[in-house]
């Protein structure tokens, strides 16, 4: 970061925000994953997540959060988290049914213990997470068009 | 087990979430992918519809291989199988269409996402026994149709969609009341261990849900004191939008739902009678009436709509054999006509730019075949014979009739006056009049004008339904689990 | 019983935020709180007195668990029903933001040209 870098916040908030982010996105990935024995699961876990990102989009400005997380690359992972969603309802056809939970099921009270749980969970877990941070970015970003007599003026009203 | 009811609403959740990662610039390929998965899917469904036409039983389904009772439960019985038929039918029409309609706007390739949607939401309410599941895919279906009411962005699609969505909010959650009720009072949210635990609850207590229920459905079937959302939502639409809306979505998400409550789930109560067969009338009358002074032609139309929803409304209250069957033959040939008037005048909006009619004369003399095509959905709908629309109002007619309500006969009769009037006035002024303005008007392109001729041709041949042999193997059953079907009987297995 | 009246209570005043009011963003709130009443009574249909979470810890068994804990079937509808209202307002949200481009106001008496 050079010193005359004026978008985001002061110098303070990005020092704690740097230490804090990581902190943030282990979080929500726990929230994600444990969905299965604690309260949680993939639509809260990608709530927070999203969080951990607009913590970063307000703090440093538009231009450090597209190297982070690049929107086409946000697109994509949506697109993938529903898909994958789908995948594994179907490949319980498999095992008999639709959605049946084909996977072979660990011990009682573990990780790896629902079978297809926690598999959807991340699934859901990433499309919320990129879905989110994609409404956000396009409600932020919008530019006021004034009407003031009579002629049209553009004024961007972009995050700085 | 049969596996493939549930591929409809697979197929266009995959394609709706395949399209943004695969073709997201490419409009016309993805316009052709969404066509094939339509046809697909019509395929499924036409296969699904041999099946439980020939043996007249149900297909019963229980998502996750879970015991008969836990579980949720998926079913298709000949009235959901012959809605699923004509919805994914007139689907691939409406997809075809699109592929040229959408040439004029932007990012045409996120419109084919929101149209995959808007379709998994319908079919997944045709299939499903579980109440909160028929509530989701009504909300999927809900939500992908307020997005594709704002899509041309101008500033009239955004205030008729925000309309369309404050008063779509209150019907949502008039369901969801309703089924916080239903639970309050049951504790379970199958349909049928609903009925066995509600034959026991006192009289009030179900015309409460009834009425909850009710009132939701009635706002998306747009019958009359709740229609306010419909002249802006279907005149202010993109034309495809229009059709999907006026032709298919009224039906399946709104009057679908009153048929199953009216016949299936409460049909042991008879004052929901009286209140369909008030709806009805007052829906006939405010809607023929109203279409008179419209100077926008899409507005003249979605009134029309009104009008004829009003007489699906009437028919289901009158109740036995003929009054059912007119009900479903009048759902069938009303889709197939209002669908074609509609995506016809999207197409002169397409050539001329404007749906105005006093700035529209003369069609007929540049653009002959369009013209004749909407003369044909014009006839279709104010019941000129041999059209299926002639045949479904007379056997209404005569059920009311036969039922002992010889006014509300001549109600319909006078209301279908009225509605040849209204069009035979719009065929005067705007198509068969002297050419004013012909420099903008030339034959609408041929990827438009070949859905809507089999449009047309199905519009013109859906009488055969009612030929004896071909009426006994699916509208006679499906008339019969309207008549003789209660959720009660479905055996969960406990 | 004084719960289901609150809830009631609740629900009117959703109501009448999206009834009574003009601006699109008061009208916005309204259908929230609409919402966050409807999702209050399923939750509170499930209640028990003196219930634990439904969620089964590793020393207790299972006949014990069932007596005690509150219904989690209202639960799972509740998040259904929570990312539901989240898309109508987000959609609402970004609408209102492109009526204020075309219109140049809030105030739902002046976005009026569609008429009849």
């Amino acid at each position: 970061m050079n010193n005359n870098d004026t978008t985001g916040m002061s110098e303070i908030v990005k020092g704690i925000t740097k230490i804090v982010f990581p902190f943030i996105m282990i979080f929500g990935i726990s929230i994600v994953l444990y969905g299965h024995l604690t309260p949680g699961g993939g639509f809260a876990g990608g709530v927070v997540l999203t969080g951990g990102f607009v913590l970063l989009l307000l703090a440093f400005g538009k231009e450090y959060t597209f190297r982070i997380l690049p929107r086409k690359i946000a697109k994509s992972l949506d697109s993938i988290g529903a898909l994958g969603f789908l995948c594994i309802a179907l490949l319980g056809l498999t095992g008999g049914t639709f959605f049946y939970n084909f996977v072979p099921k660990g011990r009682l009270f573990h990780l790896w213990s629902g079978g297809t749980l926690i598999l959807s969970n991340i699934m859901i877990g990433i499309k919320v997470g990129s879905a989110l941070f994609l409404a956000i970015i396009t409600l932020s970003m919008a530019r006021l068009v004034h009407i003031k007599k009579g002629l049209l003026y553009r004024q961007s009203e972009e995050n700085k | 087990m049969n596996h493939s009811i549930i591929f409809p609403v697979v197929i266009y959740l995959g394609g709706a979430f395949l399209l943004p990662l695969l073709y997201a610039k490419n409009d016309l390929l993805a316009g052709i992918v969404t066509s094939a998965l339509t046809f697909l899917s019509f395929l499924v469904s036409v296969l699904l519809g041999l099946t439980v036409f020939t043996t007249g039983e149900r297909i019963l389904y229980f998502a996750g291989g879970w015991q008969k009772p836990l579980g949720i439960a998926l079913m298709v019985d000949p009235l959901s199988c012959l809605f699923l038929i004509i919805t994914n039918f007139i689907a691939f029409l409406i997809a075809v269409y699109s592929i040229t309609y959408t040439k004029k706007h932007s990012r045409a390739a996120y419109f084919y996402v929101l149209f995959m949607l808007i379709l998994a939401g319908m079919n997944g309410i045709l299939i499903s026994m579980d109440l909160f599941n028929i509530f989701v895919f009504f909300e999927i279906a809900s939500i992908a149709s307020f997005v594709l009411v704002a899509f041309g962005l101008r500033a009239e699609e955004l205030e008729a969609s925000l309309k369309y969505t404050v008063i779509s909010f209150i019907a949502s959650t008039m369901i969801l009341l309703g089924l916080a009720v239903v639970y309050g009072f049951t504790g379970t949210l199958n349909i049928t261990a609903f009925m066995r635990i509600a034959a026991g609850l006192p009289q009030t207590h179900l015309w409460f849900i009834l009425g909850l229920f009710l009132a939701g459905f009635a706002i998306k079937a747009a019958l009359v004191p709740f229609h306010a959302w419909l002249p802006d939502a279907h005149s202010m639409a993109p034309a495809p939008v229009s059709a999907l809306l006026s032709g298919l979505f009224i039906k399946v998400v709104g009057f679908y739902g009153i048929i199953r409550l009216a016949t299936n789930i409460f049909g042991s109560i008879p004052q929901i009678r009286v209140v369909l067969l008030l709806f009805g009338i007052l829906s006939m009358v405010l809607g023929g009436l109203m279409a008179y002074g419209q100077k926008n032609i899409k507005r003249l139309l979605a009134y029309s709509t009104i009008s004829q929803i009003g007489y699906c409304a009437i028919g289901l209250g009158i109740g036995g054999y003929l009054g059912y069957l007119g009900v479903l033959l009048h759902i069938i040939s009303h889709a197939f006509s209002k669908s074609l008037l509609f995506l016809n005048i999207g197409a002169v909006e397409y050539m001329t730019g404007t749906t105005d009619s006093d700035k529209l004369k003369g069609l007929y003399d540049r653009m002959p075949y369009t013209t004749a095509l909407a003369s044909t959905g014009m006839f279709g709908i104010a019941g000129i014979p041999p059209m299926g629309n002639f045949w479904s109002k007379l056997i209404i007619i005569f059920s009311a009739v036969q039922a002992g309500y010889p006014g509300i006969a001549a109600l319909c009769v006078l209301v279908a006056v009225i509605t040849l009037g209204y069009f035979l006035k719009l065929q005067r002024t705007v198509y068969y009049n002297k050419a004013s303005d012909t420099a903008k008007m030339l034959e609408a392109p041929s990827g438009m004008l070949a859905p809507m001729t089999v449009l047309a041709f199905a519009a013109v041949f859906a009488g055969i339904l009612l030929i004896p042999g071909i009426r006994s193997c699916c509208l006679d059953k499906a008339v019969g689990v309207m008549e003789n079907f209660s959720y009660i009987n479905v055996d969960i297995g406990d | 019983m004084i719960i289901y009246l609150l809830v009631a209570l609740m629900v009117f005043i959703g109501l009448y935020g999206i009834i009574a009011k003009k601006n699109i963003i008061k009208i916005i709130v309204g259908m929230n709180i609409l919402g966050y009443a409807t999702n209050l009574l399923f939750i509170v249909l499930g209640y028990k007195w003196n219930g634990i979470a439904p969620i089964i810890p590793q020393n207790i068994t299972v006949e014990r668990f069932v007596q005690t804990a509150v219904d989690p079937l209202p639960q799972a509808l509740v998040l259904t029903a929570i990312v539901i209202d989240l898309g109508f307002s987000a959609f609402l949200a970004a609408l209102a933001i492109r009526m204020y481009a075309k219109y140049g106001t809030f105030d739902t008496d002046k976005i009026r040209r569609l008429k009849g």
